[in-house]
C-alpha cells in the first residue's frame, strides 16, 4: 500500500476541450476518497490519468512519493476496477483472477492459494470454474474486485463499480467494499456520482465539478459546510432550497426577508467574516431537512406562508413543495408530523425557519459567505 | 367498486406462434437455390454425349470419364494446388496485416483516420477490371507474369480493404476497457492485445477469414490474365479446359465439383465459427 499525491493535473482533448484544469488531491496511505460529481465532471479522466491510460497534459501524479506522472500502466501497480467490462469474457473466472498473477510468473501452486483465500473472503469459491456472462451482476462485481485483490496493488481504482447494480445489491456492495477497505487495508481511489456511495463509504470526499475541485472534506463536514453553492446544492437530498437574499436592517437588527416574512438574524453572523456588500447579489440556502412545518396560525416569528405545490411521499418522510410568493421551497418532514398538514395541491400551509440554519452564498462567484451556524456553534461544543 | 383478489395475476404468456408456411417458403426457397447446382454436379457424371445431347436426360448411368480427362489428362490437381497456395497464403497475409490496420483505426485517434478508412473503403468500389491493363505491365516489368507469388501479393492487396474494413467495425465494438484492464494488471500494450483482444476476437476473424479466402479462391479475371502455365488458379483452368471451340459440358460439370467441394466441406465444418463470428456484434451489445 502507498500513498497518492496529484499535484496541479491537467487534461485537455483533442479539439480543445479541457476535462481537468489544476486538479490537486491526495489521498493517505489506507485512506478511502471518492472523487464526487456529475457526469462530465472530470472523475473518470482524473482516474485514468492516475492509472497512466491517459497523458496529463500538465501536473504530477505521485504514488509512494515517486513521481510515475510519465510511467506506463504497467509500472505503476495500480488496481483497477470497473463498473463493468472489467472480466475478460473467454476466460473462466478462476483464469480472470490468475491473469495479473500469471503476468508476474507467479507460480501455479502460489496462485492456486492466492486466488482460494481471496476467493473465500469474497465468498466465489464455487463460481471459479464458470465464466463471466454466466454470473449475476453482483457476482460479476465481487469477482472484479478479487481481481484487484490478489494482487498487491500500490492503490486501487475504482470507477464506479456498483452503479449498474439495482438499489438492493448496491446497499450491500456498498457495506461490503467498506469492509473489504477496512480488512485489506486499501489505499483507494473511489469514483461515483452517486452521494449516498460517497457518504457512506467515504473518508473523505473530492467534489469535482467542470474539472475543478470544488471542496475537498470529510462526508459530514461536506454536508454541514459546503465551500461552494455548487456543493451545497449537489449534496444533499432533496437538494438545498436556494432563492435571492433580500437582507434588511432596522434597529440595528438584520432580517432576510422570505416572502412576506422577515426572518431575523444573528447580528454577529453578518458581520464576522466576510464583508456583505450591498450592491452584491447573495443566495440564500436552507436545507429541506432543517426546515419545520407548523400549522397556518401559529404565532412564531419565523413563520413562512405558502401554500402546497406538491407532496412527495417517500415512505418514512414526506416532502412538501411550497409555493411560496412564485418561489418552490421544499420542506421534509417525518410522516408521522405530516399526518397533521394537508396534501391538496393550493392547500395553504406554513413552515418555520430556524435562522441558525441558513446558509449564504455569493451569487456571482458561487462561494459560501455565510456558513449556517449551527456549524460554528458545534464546533465551539466540541472545543469547550 | 370490485374487490381485489388476494393475488396480483401477471397476464400469461401469448401463445406461440406455429407458422408452417414459413417452412414451406424455406423448402421452396432451399430447392430453387439447390437445384441448379444438383444439375451441375449431375452433368460432371455424365459421359460426353449425355451431357450435350439436346434434350435433358435425368436418369444415366454414371461415369467418371470428365473427373478422368480433368485430373489425369489435364492435370488439374496442379491447379488445385495453384489455388490452394494462393487462396491460403493471401488470406493469412490479408488477415494479419488488415488485422493491425484495423485495430490502429479503431483504437486510435490520429489525424486523417477518418480519411483513410474512406479511402480503404472506395478502393474496393472501382471495377477490378479497370486496373487490369496497369497490373500486368506492373508484373510484367516485376517478373511476376505466372508465378504464384505475383498472385498472392496481389490478391493480398485486393483483400485488404475488405479485412480492414470488416474488422475494423469488430474491433469498435471490443471495449476497449479489456485491453485497458489488463495493462493496469502489468501487461504490455501487445501482451494485451494478444491475451485478451484476439480471443474475443477470434470468431469475427475466423470468418472475416473464410470470406476473403472465398473470394481469393473463386478470382477469375486476374489469374486468367495473369497467369499462364506454372501459376494457373482453378477458375481458369476450368475455363481453359472445358470451354473450346465447342463447351464440354460434363468437363465443366465435374469442374465445378472439384472447385466448390473444398469450399463446401470448409464451410461445413466451420459452419459455428462462421455464423457466430458474424453476428458477433450485432447480438452483444
Amino acid at each position: 500500500m502507498a500513498d497518492l499525491q496529484i499535484e496541479n493535473l491537467a487534461k485537455a482533448f483533442k479539439g480543445g476541450f479541457t476535462a481537468l484544469n489544476g486538479v490537486s488531491l491526495d489521498v493517505a496511505d489506507r485512506e478511502a476518497v471518492f472523487l464526487l460529481g456529475p457526469s462530465g465532471a472530470g472523475k473518470t479522466t482524473t482516474l485514468r490519468l492516475v492509472a497512466g491510460l491517459e497523458d496529463a497534459t500538465a501536473g504530477r501524479i505521485m504514488i509512494g512519493g515517486r513521481d510515475v506522472t510519465r510511467w506506463t500502466p504497467r509500472e505503476r501497480n495500480l488496481a483497477m476496477v470497473y463498473d463493468k467490462h472489467s472480466l475478460f469474457p473467454h476466460l473462466t473466472i478462476y483464469e480472470n483472477l490468475a491473469y495479473p498473477l500469471r503476468i508476474r510468473k507467479m507460480s501455479d501452486a502460489d496462485i492456486r492459494r492466492q486466488i482460494a483465500s481471496v476467493a473465500e473472503t469474497l465468498q466465489i469459491e464455487k463460481l471459479l470454474e464458470r465464466r463471466p456472462n454466466q454470473l449475476s451482476g453482483g457476482q460479476q462485481q465481487r469477482v472484479a474486485i478479487g481481481r484487484a485483490l490478489v494482487r498487491d496493488a500500490d492503490v486501487f481504482l475504482l470507477d464506479e463499480p456498483i452503479s449498474h447494480l439495482d438499489a438492493q445489491l448496491r446497499a450491500r456492495m456498498r457495506v461490503e467494499f467498506k469492509r473489504l477497505q477496512r480488512d485489506f487495508r486499501a489505499t483507494m481511489l473511489y469514483v461515483s456520482h452517486d452521494q449516498l456511495e460517497a457518504m457512506t463509504m467515504a473518508d473523505r470526499i473530492v467534489l469535482i465539478n467542470k474539472g475543478r475541485i470544488e471542496q475537498i472534506a470529510a462526508p459530514q463536514e461536506l454536508f454541514d459546510r459546503p465551500a461552494t453553492l455548487f456543493a451545497a446544492t449537489f449534496i444533499g437530498e432533496p437538494p438545498m432550497n436556494v432563492m435571492q437574499a433580500v437582507i434588511s436592517e432596522s434597529n440595528g437588527c438584520r432580517f432576510l426577508r422570505i416572502g412576506e416574512a422577515y426572518i431575523e438574524v444573528d447580528k454577529d453572523w453578518m458581520q464576522d467574516g466576510e464583508a456583505l456588500r450591498p450592491g452584491d447579489k447573495y443566495l440564500l440556502g436552507l436545507r429541506p431537512q432543517h426546515l419545520s412545518l407548523c400549522p397556518a396560525d401559529s404565532t412564531h416569528a419565523c413563520r413562512v406562508n405558502g401554500t402546497i405545490f406538491a407532496v412527495e411521499t417517500l415512505g418514512s418522510r414526506v416532502v412538501f413543495d411550497i409555493d411560496v410568493e412564485g418561489t418552490v421551497i421544499r420542506a421534509m418532514s417525518t410522516i408521522d408530523a405530516a399526518l397533521k398538514y394537508p396534501r391538496t395541491i393550493g392547500a395553504p400551509i406554513s413552515f418555520r425557519i430556524d435562522p441558525d440554519f441558513v446558509y449564504l452564498f455569493d451569487a456571482d462567484r458561487g462561494r459560501t459567505v455565510r456558513q449556517a451556524r449551527f456549524t460554528t456553534r458545534g464546533k465551539a461544543r466540541l472545543h469547550a | 367498486m370490485k374487490k381485489l383478489s388476494s393475488m396480483p395475476e401477471s397476464p400469461s404468456a401469448p401463445p406461440v406462434q406455429r407458422n408452417w408456411w414459413v417452412y414451406v417458403v424455406l423448402i421452396l426457397v432451399c430447392v430453387v437455390n439447390f437445384l441448379p447446382y444438383l444439375r451441375v454436379v449431375m452433368t460432371g457424371f455424365m459421359d460426353g454425349a449425355t451431357s450435350s445431347s439436346a434434350t435433358p436426360i435425368w436418369f444415366f448411368t454414371p461415369s467418371l470419364e470428365a473427373f478422368d480427362y480433368l485430373i489425369f489428362e489435364k492435370g488439374i490437381m496442379k491447379n488445385f494446388f495453384n489455388s490452394v497456395v494462393v487462396s491460403l497464403a493471401s488470406t493469412f497475409f490479408s488477415v494479419t496485416i488488415g488485422m493491425f490496420c484495423a485495430y490502429a483505426l479503431a483504437r486510435y485517434d490520429f489525424p486523417g483516420r477518418d480519411d483513410v478508412s474512406f479511402w480503404v473503403l472506395t478502393n474496393r468500389m472501382m471495377p477490378p477490371v479497370a486496373v487490369l491493363i496497369p497490373i500486368f505491365v506492373t508484373f510484367q516489368t516485376a517478373g511476376l507474369l505466372d508465378t504464384l507469388l505475383g498472385l498472392i501479393i496481389l490478391y493480398t492487396a485486393m483483400q485488404l480493404p475488405f479485412v480492414v474494413w470488416m474488422l475494423t467495425g469488430y474491433f469498435r465494438d471490443i471495449p476497449r476497457r479489456y485491453e485497458e484492464s489488463a495493462m493496469v494488471d502489468g501487461d504490455t500494450w501487445f501482451a494485451a492485445f494478444r491475451k485478451v483482444t484476439l480471443p474475443i476476437m477470434a470468431p469475427s476473424i475466423t470468418a472475416t477469414a473464410i470470406f476473403v479466402m472465398i473470394l481469393s479462391w473463386n478470382e477469375f479475371a486476374f489469374a486468367t490474365f495473369l497467369t499462364s502455365n506454372q501459376a494457373k488458379t482453378m477458375p481458369p483452368a476450368i475455363m481453359a479446359y472445358s470451354i473450346g471451340a465447342d463447351i464440354k459440358w460434363n468437363v465443366l460439370g465435374a469442374a465445378v465439383v472439384l472447385i466448390t467441394a473444398p469450399l463446401i466441406l470448409f464451410v461445413l465444418l466451420l459452419q459455428r465459427q462462421l455464423i457466430s463470428g458474424l453476428s458477433q456484434g450485432v447480438v452483444r451489445k
